[in-house]
């Protein structure tokens, strides 16, 4: 406990330095500016980052993604508010009652408590990372082959089930689509060359950098560019800094959003979308002002962007002690530590206890530097939203070329980064989810090792992966969240508890 | 929204929304076809990779598994979707995604596609990178302010923003990349 606490105070330490500051500055800036212009998502700035950041030393290039990272994910309310179009897709559910406020004349107000609420949330979020995840950490050392397995299947399945809630089936196809790429190229075991057809760049596999710069950025700009929708931004020029009695006001909702917005950050491949979205519905169905959800209700602004903030921090818990990215941009975190020589996952606590403690701290100078930025650049970023796309789009794309070709210097990596491209803009009209097919490309690796191995070591006997007790668990919550995707199973099982108890209770 | 929803905006799904629905529904169709088709060719290849016999591994450890176990769950996913596209009632569902793909939207999304092509294939390494990019920028904005856009730009309006950015972006990635970076561009 006192350990930890020393650590914390040594990852504060280690970052009050002008240069680290000078960093925490610009970062959160870019990631607000970026979060903010629509068709720029946080994933695509984290990804096109890490280019620039991977000559830095280790804890200054992380600095800056997390810091771009957790701006970005706010930056998107401002246009929500302003533009009723979600600046990232995190904002979406902020745009329900952000809009109508400032319709009303109150975008100031809006645009205070989203900054606020977006502070609390990732302190929530970071009060959890602290203490959650080194007991996460402990646990994740008893873990063996085994459970590694499940864990990998866990992500990609419940990743799919929860980012196409009304399609689950299309989430799960994403996943599997992204583990049979990540099956090509060499695999680890027997060191034998899979689907490579005889090119010798296929023979590494498919990078993890130019596939999300393709995915997240290619294909967002395809789809930004076919619009041609034009809105108009609302601003009213009221008081932008809250006073304490609203930010207090709703302290209740505040609270829940945070803890549920941890929670989906903790679950692998879920992001800061799900999080508001989920944080929204609770918030909505606990409130004695439910009729003025969507009309303009301030608690209703409060917990999309509680819940929106308080993933990042959660998502990070996974990705640190299990390696298993907590959302998409998470997933570029882990292939940015991987460049820079740091390996999250059971070990690093005991390799490198100080890393965790870092982003901690930097979580915190971040959430600051949101509320310093948040509350007095009104007017800057006012600028930033009357960006022709058409202007921004093309040196996006020439960024995505640079950003992908960079890091190894092979054009093949372009070309990977322009199937993705291509590929995932038809995948996503199609209402496919990215989110599992990133993590499936990451997790495809520790799948396929840890199966067979396990396989190996006991001579091609399964039992131990249904019998070992952890294992067991996680095996019956994916049948169970399989079988419950079908439905006509989840229809039979709520008949079943609606006909044995009363409805409000199965519910509460 | 219509006179007659416009008090119980649940009540049946918009004709519009009903549309996009049954296009969905044959574009899912043929998704499946092309995921079962891909499925069973990740399958054949498992199959036939081999088994590295003459190492001595074990059986159940071949390289192939885990993309044949995937193969096969791809392919049974696939069926699931065909069948349930299927059976959805999908009126004027083929017409529809006809028109879908041959809109403005898709036309729009389709120059994208051709520029970022013809970028990143044909100029990249024909041209110099500082070259190729300050052309692609400038192509890119004309096409869309002049040509594509609602309201239109003049060629006046537009022009200065497009020559200046291009030559902006172009300079700005060079100096980064190859003198701060020390990137060689391609």
């Amino acid at each position: 406990m006192f350990e930890g606490l020393g650590l914390l105070a040594g990852g504060i330490a280690h970052f009050l330095t002008p240069l680290s500051l000078f960093n925490i500055a610009w970062a959160t800036l870019l990631g607000i500016v970026i979060g903010a212009l629509p068709g720029l998502t946080a994933t695509m700035g984290v990804a096109l980052l890490v280019t620039l950041t991977y000559k830095m030393p280790p804890d200054q290039a992380i600095l800056c993604l997390m810091c771009l990272y957790s701006g970005a994910i706010y930056g998107g309310s401002r246009t929500a508010i302003l533009l009723a179009i979600p600046g990232t897709p995190a904002s979406a559910a902020t745009t329900l009652d952000g809009h109508p406020l400032a319709l009303s004349g109150r975008a100031g107000l809006a645009m205070g408590l989203a900054t606020t609420s977006s502070a609390i949330g990732t302190i929530v979020g970071i009060v959890f990372l602290a203490f959650v995840a080194p007991l996460l950490a402990e646990a994740a050392l008893q873990f063996g082959t085994y459970e590694f397995f499940w864990l990998a299947l866990f992500g990609v399945v419940i990743s799919g089930q929860l980012t196409a809630m009304d399609d689950p089936l299309k989430g799960y196809i994403a996943g599997i689509l992204g583990l049979l790429v990540a099956m090509v190229g060499m695999e680890t075991l027997h060191a034998h060359q899979r689907f490579t057809f005889g090119i010798p760049a296929l023979g590494g596999g498919v990078d993890l950098i130019p596939a999300m710069v393709g995915a997240f950025g290619f294909a967002e700009i395809l789809g930004v560019m076919k619009r041609t929708v034009h809105a108009r931004i609302v601003d009213s020029g009221d008081r932008v800094v809250p006073r304490l009695g609203e930010v207090l006001k709703y302290w209740k909702t505040t609270l829940r959003s945070g803890i549920i917005g941890t929670f989906i950050g903790i679950v692998p491949g879920v992001g800061e979308d799900v999080g508001a979205w989920a944080s929204y519905a609770a918030a909505k169905r606990s409130s004695k002002e439910a009729d003025q959800f969507g009309k303009g209700s301030q608690e209703g602004l409060i917990a999309a962007e509680t819940g929106n903030s308080a993933v990042v921090p959660g998502a990070m818990i996974p990705t640190l002690t299990l390696a298993l990215p907590g959302s998409a941009a998470a997933a570029v975190l882990i292939a940015a530590m991987f460049i820079h020589g740091i390996r999250p996952g059971p070990l690093l606590m005991v390799e490198a206890p100080q890393v965790l403690y870092q982003i901690v701290a930097i979580l915190l100078f971040s959430t600051l530097a949101i509320l310093v930025f948040g509350l007095s650049l009104t007017k800057p970023l006012l600028k930033v939203l009357a960006v022709p796309r058409e202007r921004l789009m093309a040196v996006v794309y020439v960024l995505c070329v640079v950003g992908s070709f960079a890091i190894t210097q092979r054009m093949f990596d372009v070309y990977v980064m322009l199937c993705f491209g291509i590929v995932g803009f038809i995948l996503r009209e199609m209402k496919y989810p990215m989110a599992p097919l990133v993590l499936g490309i990451i997790l495809g690796d520790l799948l396929d090792l840890n199966l067979r191995r396990g396989l190996l070591l006991t001579n091609g006997d399964p039992t131990p992966f249904f019998t070992r007790p952890i294992s067991a668990v996680i095996c019956l919550i994916i049948v169970f969240t399989i079988l419950m995707s079908i439905p006509a199973v989840s229809k039979r099982v709520r008949s079943l508890f609606t006909r044995n108890g009363k409805p409000g209770t199965a519910a509460g | 929204m219509t006179e007659e929803t416009g008090g119980q905006e649940r009540a049946a799904p918009a004709p519009a929304e009903e549309r996009a629905a049954s296009a969905m529904a044959r574009a899912d169709l043929i998704a499946a076809l092309v995921f079962i088709v891909l499925g069973a060719a990740v399958l054949y290849g498992s199959w036939t990779m081999p088994r590295l016999e003459a190492r001595r591994i074990h059986p159940l450890t071949v390289p192939g598994l885990v993309p044949g176990l995937l193969s096969a769950a791809l392919i049974i996913c696939g069926v699931v979707l065909a069948v349930r596209a299927a059976r959805t009632p999908a009126q004027d569902g083929w017409r529809t995604l006809g028109a879908a793909l041959v809109s403005q939207q898709a036309m729009r999304a389709g120059i994208v596609a051709v520029l970022a092509l013809v970028y990143t294939l044909g100029l990249v390494g024909l041209l110099p990178f500082w070259g190729a990019t300050a052309l692609f920028v400038f192509a890119f904005i004309l096409v869309f302010e002049i040509w594509l856009a609602e309201p239109r730009r003049t060629l006046m309006q537009s022009l200065p923003w497009a020559a200046g950015l291009a030559v902006f972006t172009a300079a700005a990635v060079t100096l980064v990349f190859e003198r701060a970076f020390l990137v060689r561009l391609p």
